[in-house]
């Protein structure tokens, strides 16, 4: 039945229309406004069922330019999962353990993980720019960035 | 004020010190951004709204303004050397650019490519200089229904005008609205989708969503093309000198596109890609030697470029005028001026003249510091090519993540972001245009604040959108413009099988 790729993302599509529609009708009701918070969600969790049931039931065929973006190979979706999950510990850490110092270890070690193996330059980039940001955002434009274990 | 009178105020503003040097910073930053491949106008405003913070909204959005023209005009330079276009308005100009480059002659296409774009740039800003005060005084009358049709009718537009599927687009363009509907809303006070979260109680900064949506997105897709050549150190630029027969070969392309490009610009939906790409079909159609084309043809490679600049200034014109939006980009510029709490719109030219007129008085600054400046320093600033991919990847994550910090100082933000970047990966993946949701972000809040007053006005009454022939007529061509271009797909896809 789910045939194509369009199918099965108009089918998950519904389904969070429809759970949207349905918080929508939970929204506790205001008696004093003509046009209550819940009627531009209602709105819009129908228009969203009517246009995921229209890509459906779509008999637009997919090009191979389109067929093409969708093709990664796993090997490459687990590099990209592996940098996400590199942001994940860094948003984890960094007001722990400080912008400069987690910042230094990010550029260093994703760029490293994604290929570039030129230490010298990988190292000096990787402490200059976290330094370099830290002057203009705190010296110069007075926004504050976590210190952690820094003494600074 | 009238116009003359205006752009006195505005060169004032330009002119000052600090005017010309904020829109020096921002085209050159704007430059080098919009040449790194992927890298486009969104990501580069969205980036340096943070600089912006602390600063007066008069030079910041001059720099602003500075930044998109100079990453239009930047993303030609990675278009004609590594075929490998930096935004997708320039992508017509790789159609001759590249050859071009690959017979030796980088130089002289640089150099056509950066006077098309003046010569765009500045025929355009004129036309801005006459046209938006004038829209700006008619708009003035418009009434909430007005406003609201006029809203539905940008977005229907660029929902329509998306490449590929226009129902993906409008799916798009309806996921944005939703996301505006998380937070608590400002006129009854009522909790939306926040679960309780009271991070999620003023919703989600534009910011968050224009840097996941986009630059996020451009990250993923850099990494699965990170083995992609960049510019080796090796590569000959060539000449760069332009002969009085080459200007006259470009003169009429030229000319003709830059209109063809602005009128484009302000037309909701459509912008710098369309632009460029009806110019370059347009010139191929009316000239004599069509074959030349896509083998390194001069008139080739100034139309795309003269209006893909004009285009970039046309879309001043309803954001400006209107506060409206009529592309991604220029809803993330409308981010930018809201940020510094400046709201663009038909009382901004009484209310704001300085930054009105100096955001066009900077542009003409702007189009010469881009020629003056680009033409001796192209072989230096093409140097940015060569920065490995690994290195960019890292960096642009590490500017998006303390753009978004910057905001609120909020981790949670951060994990947001991660989300959207994820969402905007996976559009691009399954072909769902990005413009539409941002655009339909930007523009939701007003939107529904512009219905309800309407209604609120006729007493609950829909009427109130067709009582009247402006907010009637919008409509109309809001629903035209969706089912038009959706019969032509089908017709033309009945006329594919019959073959």
């Amino acid at each position: 039945m789910l045939s194509t790729i369009n199918q099965r993302i108009g089918l998950i599509l519904f389904i969070i229309a429809a759970i949207y529609l349905f918080l929508s009708f939970q929204l506790p009701n205001y008696p004093y406004a003509p046009i209550d918070a819940d009627v531009i969600p209602k709105g819009l969790g129908v228009l969203m069922l009517v246009l995921s049931a229209a890509l459906f039931f779509s008999r637009a065929i997919e090009t191979e330019a389109e067929k093409e973006k969708r093709n990664i190979p796993k090997k490459e979706l687990l590099v990209l999962l592996a940098v996400f999950a590199m942001i994940f510990f860094y948003i984890l850490l960094f007001e722990i353990i400080g912008f400069v110092v987690m910042t230094a270890v990010f550029i260093f070690f994703s760029s490293w993980f994604l290929g570039y193996t030129k230490w010298k330059t990988n190292i000096i980039v990787s402490i200059l720019f976290p330094l370099g940001m830290y002057a203009i955002f705190v010296f110069a434009l007075g926004i504050s960035l976590p210190k952690g274990i820094l003494p600074i | 004020m009238n116009a003359f009178d205006g752009m006195i105020t505005g060169f004032q503003v330009a002119l000052s010190w600090e005017g010309i040097l904020f829109v020096l910073i921002g085209v050159i930053v704007g430059t080098l951004i919009g040449m790194m491949p992927g890298l486009g106008p969104i990501s580069a405003i969205a980036i340096m709204i943070p600089i912006t913070y602390g600063m007066d909204p008069a030079p910041a959005l001059v720099m602003m303004a500075g930044v998109y023209y100079g990453a239009v005009f930047g993303g030609s330079t990675s278009s004609i050397l590594l075929n490998a276009p930096g935004i997708s308005g320039t992508v017509a100009t790789a159609f001759d650019g590249y050859p071009m480059a690959q017979q030796g002659k980088a130089g002289k296409a640089l150099a056509i490519a950066a006077i098309a774009s003046f010569f765009g740039g500045t025929v355009s800003v004129i036309m801005l200089m006459l046209l938006a005060p004038a829209l700006s005084s008619v708009a003035i009358s418009f009434g909430p229904p007005a406003y609201f049709a006029l809203m539905l009718m940008g977005l229907t537009a660029i929902s329509s005008l998306s490449e590929g599927s226009t129902i993906k687009a409008m799916i798009s363009a309806v996921a944005g609205v939703m996301v505006v509907t998380i937070g608590i809303d400002p006129q009854t006070g009522t909790q939306r989708f926040t679960f309780g979260n009271v991070n999620l109680f003023e919703g989600f900064d534009f910011l968050i969503i224009a840097l996941g949506l986009f630059a996020i997105a451009e990250v993923c897709m850099l990494v699965l093309n990170r083995k992609n050549r960049s510019l080796s150190d090796d590569q000959k630029l060539g000449s760069l000198k332009v002969t009085r027969a080459d200007l006259k070969e470009m003169s009429g392309p030229m000319t003709r596109q830059s209109f063809v490009g602005f009128i484009l610009g302000v037309l909701p939906g459509a912008g710098a890609t369309i632009a460029s790409f009806i110019s370059y079909i347009f010139e191929k159609r009316i000239s004599k030697n069509p074959e030349e084309f896509g083998k390194g043809s001069i008139k080739g490679l100034a139309a795309p470029e003269s209006s893909n600049n004009a285009a970039t200034s046309g879309a001043f014109v309803p954001l400006l005028s209107l506060g409206i939006p009529g592309s991604g980009t220029t809803a993330v510029m409308l981010g930018a001026f809201l940020v510094l709490g400046v709201q663009p719109g038909p009382l901004l030219m009484t209310d704001r003249p300085e930054i009105f007129w100096g955001i066009i008085a900077s542009m003409y600054l702007g189009n010469i510091f881009l020629l003056v400046l680009n033409l001796p320093l192209i072989p230096y600033l093409a140097k940015i090519l060569s920065i490995p991919r690994p290195l960019l990847i890292s960096l642009v994550i590490m500017f998006s993540l303390i753009g978004v910090y910057s905001i609120s100082f909020n981790v949670f933000d951060l994990y947001m972001l991660l989300v959207f970047g994820a969402l905007g990966f996976a559009m691009r993946v399954f072909s769902f245009p990005a413009p539409p949701f941002i655009l339909a972000f930007i523009l939701g809040g007003m939107m529904e604040q512009a219905f309800r007053q309407s209604m609120t006005i006729s007493n609950g009454s829909l009427a109130i959108f067709v009582d009247s022939p402006l907010p009637l007529s919008l409509i109309l061509i809001a629903f035209l413009s969706l089912v038009i271009p959706s019969i032509l797909k089908w017709r033309s896809r009945r006329k594919l099988a019959k073959m």
